[in-house]
């Protein structure tokens, strides 16, 4: 058995060999067909011998034997790679050998990926593309799904074909949009001023700055339908910057039409200096009431890499009033960092100019932030954070209470 | 998973696929937990040609499985067919698959195969370290010194750090070659390792130990042996070199620390110009100290004593004959408060230099300042590590510089049962491979892994020649 495979084997090797070394000097002209259908010879393969006994080396004569088809198909077009294709090539590679690349690459994509500085950039920057892929592939099936189900849905009540009469008038979103934007109009008028202090660009990379551009569109949208709205101020606002462009990007011809005040200036020089106060995590100055004569000023940043202070540096810098949000006071900190995302600001702030309740505005922390509310006195709430802990993860009590006292320093 | 013992036929395979939960990714799995069960070969191969003949093609995910199975048990043959058939059916390979093909060629007869690949794989992008690892043992297992270094210097150029395998192997294989141009190499490895500041492990040490004891004629004499507190060798009796900087390197460090550390990219972020410029002109006035003290820092040493009293114990303990001693602290010191008395305040600022910094202030780097800007006499006390300090610094090289200022500069209070405090004096000596040209001093580590940075081995080997 084992001397017949060897034949095999020797037979194989010499017929083909001569081939793949003389392909393997021009392998560049290789087309990208891998998908080559070769059922004819799988067929012979089983016909010839059902009964036989087991060759181990069969697949790679089924390997070899699909290069020859291919090599006689395609021996034209000669061409140098450019490096563009190369890339694509290399990603090609890499998706079959199963790594997460996404299957559809753009060019302007290839080019930031091929100017990714390290290999880590670039698998970071694919995941990230591959997870992008994957999201609106699904998104895209769940919208198709909707629709087929709309479609049975309207078919039946075609059969049923009953006319609904309703006391109410119908209101569309063209009217919801009216009266949203009649009230925001009014805020720009009388409405308590909100500043967005745009002068981060610097301190934020590429990706930073879109998000940032997301959140602060998520929060003007909570903002205009908020009962009462603020009336927001972008200062320190450049034209042509990376925050105008990913405006535009989201807003297009929309943004010339925004209830907003968009300037130029620092806060500075639009308000009196003693009515502003700097939102920042990093203040060692707490919240306690919102105050309705204050302009409050929230810093337009996203900082994933945690640069400590530069928010507060600022304010330092022009001397104004700073205040962090009370978080400690009335939520039993969990894991996370302080700085809350811009939306989530946005919500808390609302909340707390209509009602004034502390408990009510920051339920818009994330609750995998914290473990609960401060009702009970705090060495209560502490034998609960240990139960949750220890049982959630298992982690040991003097750790949990390690972090206790790094949430909750002695004063 | 549980691979089977024996090659399977198509038969026996479709039915084991058909009860598997995925049937899609049924090979890969299998594939997976026969690599990690190191599963006969041909029980592997019997799968790959089920799957030909079932699909007509086996995947390049598959094909790679495969290889690393083949990798695994050294199937050096296999390779090189797998090798064959990967190069005319794929256009090029990926980066994984060259790590592998390299990986299994270079430990066999084959392993010239393993550099032209090393070649191929240099086109499509930088190949890993343990690729290059693999040629350059190969290469100096083949007795091929010179193309083994040029390896490793090409490796150095692209800034792939080799392990301290890779240059042990180097001390390994050299062992008794008589050639001045390899032993310049060797040295310069050492040379290496002093840049770096890295410490060899014993193992490592061991062959280094070797190679000098195996050249013959110059004869070299090895020692272990541990060096006293002044720095003095108790083997050779040769001084070892002291921790200072050099007055370049000085200056350097401390204008990288103001600019860097102290400025960074906003003056604001931890201190402001006013308190800096304050700062400045306080210690000008009074220059040079001989102790800088994070007096915050130091008052928390015993928890349960009073903030002010631990702060007056180190002060007592470290004012001895008539050194000068600046204390930093922030402005809420000075207000009377339970942890801060007021009348001891008052004793402490007899005895020594205070300046206070504002409440939301990072003290630490006027205390970084205010040392280096007495002298190089200068210690400071803090159990800080500094570490977010010396990651301020832009580039490894003022970080080594750093780390070396640190270690021959800082103290640490220690508390005791008894005492009242022990000091942690500062190195005398510096921790790093050194060299008179006949003698050679290597601090070396007990254990393979050096646990933290801040630690520097106790334990060293002598070389000296006879």
């Amino acid at each position: 058995m084992q001397s017949a495979t060897l034949l095999l084997k020797k037979i194989v090797r010499s017929s083909v060999l001569p081939v793949a070394a003389q392909h393997g000097m021009k392998r560049d002209l290789f087309p990208l067909s891998r998908t080559l259908s070769l059922s004819l010879c799988v067929k012979q393969d089983n016909s010839c011998k059902p009964s036989e006994k087991l060759d181990l080396d069969a697949w790679k004569k089924v390997m070899k034997s699909g290069l020859q088809e291919e090599v006689s198909e395609t021996v034209s077009e000669p061409q140098e790679l450019s490096s563009l294709a190369a890339a694509r090539e290399t990603l090609e590679m890499w998706r079959l050998a199963g790594r997460l690349v996404p299957e559809n690459v753009s060019d302007e994509q290839l080019k930031t990926f091929m100017e990714c500085p390290s290999k880590s950039a670039k698998k970071k920057y694919l995941k990230y593309l591959y997870l992008k892929e994957l999201y609106k592939k699904n998104d895209k099936r769940k919208m198709e799904e909707k629709r087929e189900r709309r479609l049975e849905a309207q078919e039946q009540t075609s059969k049923t074909d009953e006319t609904k009469k309703s006391p109410f008038l119908c209101l569309w979103a063209s009217t919801m949009d009216k009266a949203y934007n009649w009230r925001a109009a009014q805020s720009m008028i009388f409405g308590q001023p909100l500043v967005f202090d745009m002068s981060y660009e610097k301190d934020m990379s590429v990706r930073e700055v879109a998000n940032t551009v997301k959140q602060l569109v998520q929060s003007e949208g909570c903002n205009r339908k908020a009962v009462d709205p603020f009336h927001i101020h972008f200062c320190n606002f450049k034209d042509d910057s990376l925050y105008h462009r990913e405006f535009l990007k989201h807003y297009k011809e929309a943004w010339g039409k925004l209830l907003i005040t968009v300037t130029e200036q620092c806060y500075t020089e639009v308000f009196p200096k003693d009515k502003l106060v700097y939102l920042t995590a990093d203040s060692p100055k707490v919240m306690k009431t919102f105050d309705h004569d204050k302009i409050y000023i929230v810093g337009s940043m996203v900082d994933k890499s945690i640069k400590r202070g530069v928010s507060l540096a600022r304010a330092k810098r022009l001397g104004l009033e700073t205040a962090a949000l009370p978080l400690d006071k009335y939520l039993l900190w969990n894991t996370g960092a302080k700085n809350l995302t811009l939306d989530q600001m946005m919500q808390i702030l609302l909340t707390l100019k209509d009602t004034a309740d502390w408990k009510k505005a920051l339920e818009f922390v994330p609750k995998r932030k914290y473990c609960g509310f401060v009702a009970k006195p705090v060495s209560e709430l502490k034998k609960t954070l240990d139960l949750v802990n220890t049982l959630k993860l298992g982690k040991r009590r003097e750790e949990v209470q390690k972090q206790f006292a790094k949430n909750y320093p002695k004063k | 998973v549980q691979p089977p013992e024996k090659p399977l036929e198509s038969e026996e395979w479709n039915r084991l696929r058909e009860n598997f939960r995925l049937p899609e990714i049924f090979e890969e799995v299998m594939l997976n937990s026969m690599i990690r069960s190191n599963s006969p070969i041909d029980v592997a191969k019997s799968l790959l040609t089920h799957v030909a003949k079932r699909n007509g093609d086996v995947a390049y995910s598959v094909l790679v499985k495969y290889l690393t199975l083949c990798v695994q048990q050294g199937q050096v043959s296999e390779i090189r067919d797998v090798y064959d058939i990967m190069k005319v059916r794929f256009k090029i390979l990926e980066i994984g698959a060259y790590n592998l093909f390299i990986k299994g060629l270079s430990n066999s007869d084959q392993w010239r195969m393993a550099l032209t690949l090393l070649e191929e794989a240099k086109k499509i992008m930088i190949p890993s370290r343990t690729s290059y690892e693999s040629c350059i043992k190969a290469a100096s297992c083949h007795q091929e010194m010179k193309l083994a270094f040029e390896l490793y210097h090409e490796m150095l150029a692209k800034d792939v750090v080799p392990t301290l395998d890779v240059l042990q192997s180097f001390f390994d294989f050299s062992r008794g070659m008589k050639d001045a141009e390899l032993q310049k190499e060797l040295f310069g490895i050492l040379l290496y390792l002093r840049e770096n500041q890295i410490y060899p492990h014993k193992t490592f040490m061991r062959s280094i130990k070797l190679w000098f004891e195996s050249i013959s004629g110059s004869k070299w004499r090895g020692h272990l042996t541990n060096i006293k507190d002044s720095g003095q060798c108790p083997v050779c009796n040769h001084q070892l070199e002291d921790s200072n900087l050099t007055e370049e390197e000085y200056n350097n460090l401390s204008e990288r620390i103001i600019r860097d550390v102290i400025h960074g990219t906003d003056t604001f972020r931890k201190t402001s110009p006013q308190e800096f410029e304050a700062f400045q002109t306080f210690v000008e006035n009074r220059l040079p100290f001989d102790i800088v003290i994070d007096g915050l820092n130091v008052s928390h040493i015993k928890p349960k004593k009073l903030h002010c009293e631990n702060l007056l114990d180190a002060i007592n303990c470290l004012a001895k004959d008539n050194v000068r001693l600046l204390v930093l602290g922030r402005k809420h010191m000075l207000m009377n408060s339970s942890n801060w008395k007021r009348e001891i305040m008052k004793e402490m600022q007899t005895k020594a230099d205070f300046f206070f910094a504002e409440n939301i202030s990072e003290d630490d780097a006027f205390l970084l300042y205010a040392t280096l800007r007495s002298g190089k006499h200068c210690k400071f006390v803090t159990r800080d590590f500094l570490r977010d300090h010396k990651a301020c610094l832009s580039d490894s090289l003022t970080r080594h510089l750093f780390r070396k200022w640190q270690r021959g500069h800082q103290i640490v209070l220690k508390t005791m049962f008894f005492s009242v405090f022990s000091q942690q004096p500062a190195f005398q000596y510096d921790c790093v491979v050194q060299t008179t040209g006949d003698t050679w001093h290597i601090p070396y580590k007990d254990v393979f892994e050096e646990k933290y940075s801040y630690q520097v081995p106790r334990k060293w080997l002598c070389i000296q020649q006879k």
